[in-house]
């Protein structure tokens, strides 16, 4: 496809509009190649955010009091007989309605301003209410009798001249007809309707003053390039703890404290395209995103996910990405199947499906922050491939010697949260965790509707019975200021702050946020700089049918945080009761993995999942740039497809270069380590860089020699590459999967994999 | 659904959407208090409606609604005052004055100016994208365009305005160079 700069597919490209994967792809090797392209895309960002801003920050007009009480009365009283009435009259009388409308206007407007009596203005304001719709007299209207064509826009009326300040009198009004009367009348109104709205909406009321400009200038930074640091920490003096012999795993100690250099800026995203699947490509035996008929409409909203490609390892070594521990992806399949419905493709996110569930791996040894463990054998979808699993385990807590906390809870109880799996199940949910702390805890909740407010300061968990009493005086109503609530949230735990102890916001919504902050790139950027402060963040995602998965993933991200979706209080009693620990302790926080492939014994790999975790190669040594955090106890596990170096399989590879020698290979090649594995993070308090490197071997299991454990995690990753339709699912079917899970099931303490075994089955029925 | 749980769902939609439907409505009419009548109205045949319905689109519904409830409403006060086609033509493009009731301190912004001098239709399309944040397939909903009309009406008005941007420090002076 060509594209031209001048394209409007380019502008839908910078405002994140394109839907269509090889669109984008075409977009953006365009820009890869055309400076011109580039600097187009950054000049329509940038005159986005400018309009943004100042459209965003132009003043709000309400509806006057009384506007408000007649919708009130009119929504208590929807089947009334006298609607019926009024609206079957105005129908037949058709076009007379306008007339008497506008004589009606004349006559209030006579009065003149000091005699227009408050009943005389609802005559006034409801006048129009009675109008009937052209072309819909009868019926109740449905969405598409309203939504008819609209011919022309704006009309000029809009520019007929009022002078500021200017109050026309009696005898100029009527000679120029009722037009502008209606400043007058407008000031009015406002005069009596400004100290009511002001007392119900104290945020809202910008007609008097405006609203400040909205912090931050990013459309949405999700569409930006990693800013690129203004300095780079230098990393020197890496203490570099290493463990080696891991019982069970392949692992070697290779001695540390040094960073191998970068080689050259590879982008991991931008290598040579996918290469074909290496089978013959088997019919997709389900067609993820596809819905069944009758649906209900929803605005559930998904961020595209493009499935990582094979990247040969002569060009692309090093391969780097930030950890993800969230499990929300899971949560969120199982409820799409539990409605009989298939997830659409974007809410598969394949590693947040595999680390829902927790492995046995051996806990850290000595003071080390993390173990890490390695198992590597055939990839089941694909008997020719090695399937690496990387496990790695936080170090626990104990619960009973945790530090204090400072617990904030923000909840969103605005109208979208009334129904029972919202609000309610919130709230059950929140008592479970209250139950669970004690004398050392400090919890606040705020609330975040159409104002934000803090309905509980920060209380000792001595008194408990106050903040449940809190929880359950929470009724849901009003809009969702979600930007405010988030301010007031780090300000109340700010000013809380234990040093040294677990300082978090707990923030429980359904992401949809509407009015204040509502630009995703500023409410990003707002959080990124809360972060700072040093308070983490758990996003609790509830709900159904306008869930915004995009928006509450992208702000756990950015706000140091985890995230977990809620459906069920047995899923809020593993969150935040069995989980607690890794829910609220953070043990490190910008964690990293780099792992550098050895040519000689990999031809090409690919990481399943973390898709929009990719980091840039250089991006693992600076200690500025913002990736994962682990919480204690935490498990979690990266899965490799790796096509073994002496396979005959094909790799269809580019020409040899014309200007350059292949890079050499260093003597360390011939060590036969498959590859080597780097850790980076930091403490959760202060910026010290830690440093943790292994160096793996390939002890060429078959599959039939696999553990429990790999086997359940090769069935989950095939499952996911099923919902998906993944390009790379090989063999992979949903009855593998299903074989593939039973082996695996292993002992399943709490029934989790079970519940995964009843949803691959669910699947299979949904397909049929 | 209890009258009760309807009541409230209106007023949680009332205290959500109020003040962005008055603001974008009084775009159409030229006016906030027909705007407000405007707003009232819309509610009022929100509350006839079933929310199961319209659950899950209820900002497309609101706004679709509104968008030509608005509409009516100035037509039927551009057949009382008719305007010949070019006095209409050389307000709506020249007139920054139009939206006086608005404007206050973006009086000054050069964006803003800009942007009143766009036709109408990629004011609308760039008011419901920007302010009203709504996709193209929204926005496509709401004014019944074509998404790809959408598209273009958008890319056509953002690029004017950026051609007639000053150099600002927010904006790359190289690429505003480079454009004109």
């Amino acid at each position: 496809m060509k594209i031209n700069p001048n394209d409007p597919k380019l502008t839908a490209y910078a405002l994140g509009e394109i839907q269509d994967d090889n669109e984008r792809a075409a977009i953006e090797e365009l820009l890869e190649h055309s400076e011109e392209a580039r600097q187009e895309v950054e000049s329509i960002r940038a005159a986005a955010t400018l309009l943004t801003n100042k459209l965003r920050s132009e003043p709000i007009t309400l509806l006057s009091e009384r506007q408000q009480q007649g919708i009130a009365s009119k929504s208590q009283h929807q089947s009334h007989p006298f609607l019926h009435l009024a609206r079957s009259r105005w129908g037949l009388v058709g076009g007379l309605a306008a007339v008497a409308c506008l004589i009606l206007a004349i006559n209030v407007s006579l009065l003149g301003p000091e005699r227009v009596a408050p009943d005389k203005q609802i005559a006034q304001l409801e006048a129009p209410t009675l109008l009937p719709t052209s072309g819909s007299g009868s019926g109740t209207p449905s969405v598409m009798e309203e939504a008819k064509p609209a011919a022309s826009l704006y009309s000029a009326n809009k520019s007929l001249p009022t002078q500021p300040g200017e109050t026309p009198s009696a005898s100029d009004e009527r000679a120029q007809g009722p037009q502008p009367m209606r400043k007058e009348k407008r000031e009015l109104v406002d005069a009596i309707a400004e100290p009511l709205a002001a007392r119900v909406h104290p945020q809202d009321r910008s007609k008097t003053s405006p609203p400040p400009p909205v912090q931050g200038t990013a459309l949405s930074s999700a569409l930006r390039f990693r800013e690129s640091a203004a300095h780079v920490s230098p990393a020197a003096g890496v203490p570099g703890g290493v463990i080696g012999g891991i019982p069970g795993g392949s692992v070697g100690g290779v001695p540390g404290g040094v960073v191998p250099g970068v080689i050259g800026g590879v982008h991991v995203m931008s290598g040579p395209p996918s290469l074909p699947p290496l089978s013959a490509p088997v019919p997709p035996d389900i067609a993820p995103g596809q819905r069944r008929r009758g649906q209900d409409f929803n605005t559930e909203s998904y961020d595209q996910i493009v499935d990582n490609p094979f990247l040969e390892v002569t060009q692309n070594p090093l391969s780097t990405f930030s950890i993800d521990v969230d499990t929300a992806s899971y949560s969120n399949v199982r409820r799409f199947l539990n409605r009989d419905m298939l997830p659409p493709r974007g809410a598969v996110r394949i590693e947040e499906m595999i680390n829902y569930f927790s492995y046995d791996y051996a806990a850290p040894s000595g003071s080390n922050t993390f173990s890490v463990q390695v198992e590597i054998a055939q990839a089941p979808w694909e008997l020719k491939h090695r399937l690496v699993r990387v496990g790695i385990k936080g170090k626990d807590v104990d619960l009973a010697k945790r530090p204090p906390s400072n617990l904030v809870f923000l909840l969103d109880v605005s109208g979208s949260m009334r129904p029972e799996n919202k609000l309610p199940l919130l709230k059950k949910a929140m008592r479970l965790l209250v139950e669970k702390l004690g004398e050392n805890d400090r919890v606040a909740i705020a609330v975040y509707a159409g104002a934000s407010g803090l309905v509980l300061p920060s209380t000792s968990c001595e008194k408990k019975e106050q903040i449940l009493a809190s929880l359950d005086r929470l009724q849901a109503g009003g809009s969702t200021n979600g930007g405010s609530g988030i301010k007031l949230a780090y300000d109340t735990a700010v000013s809380n702050f234990i040093a040294g102890g677990i300082n978090r916001v707990i923030l429980a919504t359904d992401g949809d946020f509407n009015v204040g902050v509502t630009n995703q790139g500023d409410l990003l950027h707002m959080i990124e700089e809360k972060a700072k402060s040093g308070v983490f963040l758990s996003v609790l995602g509830f709900g159904v049918g306008n869930y915004k998965d995009s928006t509450v993933e992208k702000i756990a991200d950015k706000g140091n945080g985890n995230y977990a979706y809620i459906d069920t209080l047995n899923e809020a009693r593993k969150v935040l009761v069995r989980e607690m620990g890794a829910t609220l302790i953070t043990i490190a926080k910008d964690v990293k993995i780099q792992i550098e492939f050895n040519p000689a014994e990999v031809k090409a790999y690919r990481l399943i999942g973390y898709e929009n975790r990719m980091l840039r190669d250089q991006d693992f040594n600076d200690d500025t740039k913002d990736a994962g955090e682990i919480g204690a106890g935490h498990t979690f596990t990266v899965l490799y497809e790796v096509v073994p170096g002496g396979a005959s399989v094909g790799v269809p590879g580019v020409d040899p270069l014309k200007y350059q020698k292949p890079r050499a290979i260093t003597s360390a090649s011939a060590s036969s380590e498959m590859l080597t594995l780097k850790l980076r993070y930091k403490k959760p308090s202060g910026q010290s860089r830690e440093l943790m490197e292994f160096a793996v071997y390939d002890d060429a299991k078959l599959y039939s020699q696999a553990s429990v454990d790999f086997r359940f995690v090769a069935a989950v990753a095939s499952f996911g590459m099923v919902l998906r339709d993944s390009p790379h699912k090989g063999n992979a079917t949903l009855s593998s999967a299903l074989e593939l899970a039973i082996e695996g099931k292993g002992e399943d303490a709490y029934g989790y994999r079970a519940e995964f075994i009843g949803l691959l089955k669910k699947a299979g029925s949904i397909q049929r | 659904m209890k009258r009760d749980d309807k009541a409230d769902w209106i007023q949680s939609a009332l205290a959500r959407y109020q003040g962005t439907l008055v603001r974008y409505a009084a775009h159409i009419t030229g006016d906030s208090e027909k705007a407000r009548d405007v707003v009232q109205d819309t509610f009022i045949r929100l509350c006839k409606q079933k929310p199961s319905q319209i659950e899950g689109h209820l900002a497309q519904w609101l706004f679709t609604v509104c968008r030509n409830r608005a509409l009516d409403v100035q037509r039927k006060e551009s057949r009382m005052e008719p305007l010949t086609e070019t006095q209409s033509n050389s307000r709506a493009s020249s007139e920054p004055g139009a939206l006086r009731l608005l404007e206050q301190e973006e009086a000054t912004s050069r964006v803003m100016q800009l942007l009143e001098k766009l036709p109408p239709n990629q004011q609308e399309v760039i008011r419901l994208k920007f302010q009203n944040d709504m996709s193209y397939r929204e926005i496509s909903q709401v004014t019944e365009l074509s998404v790809s009309n959408v598209g273009f009406l958008i890319h056509t008005g953002l690029k004017t305005i950026r051609q007639k941007l000053p150099a600002q420090s927010d904006l790359g002076s190289k690429a505003i160079r480079r454009i004109k």
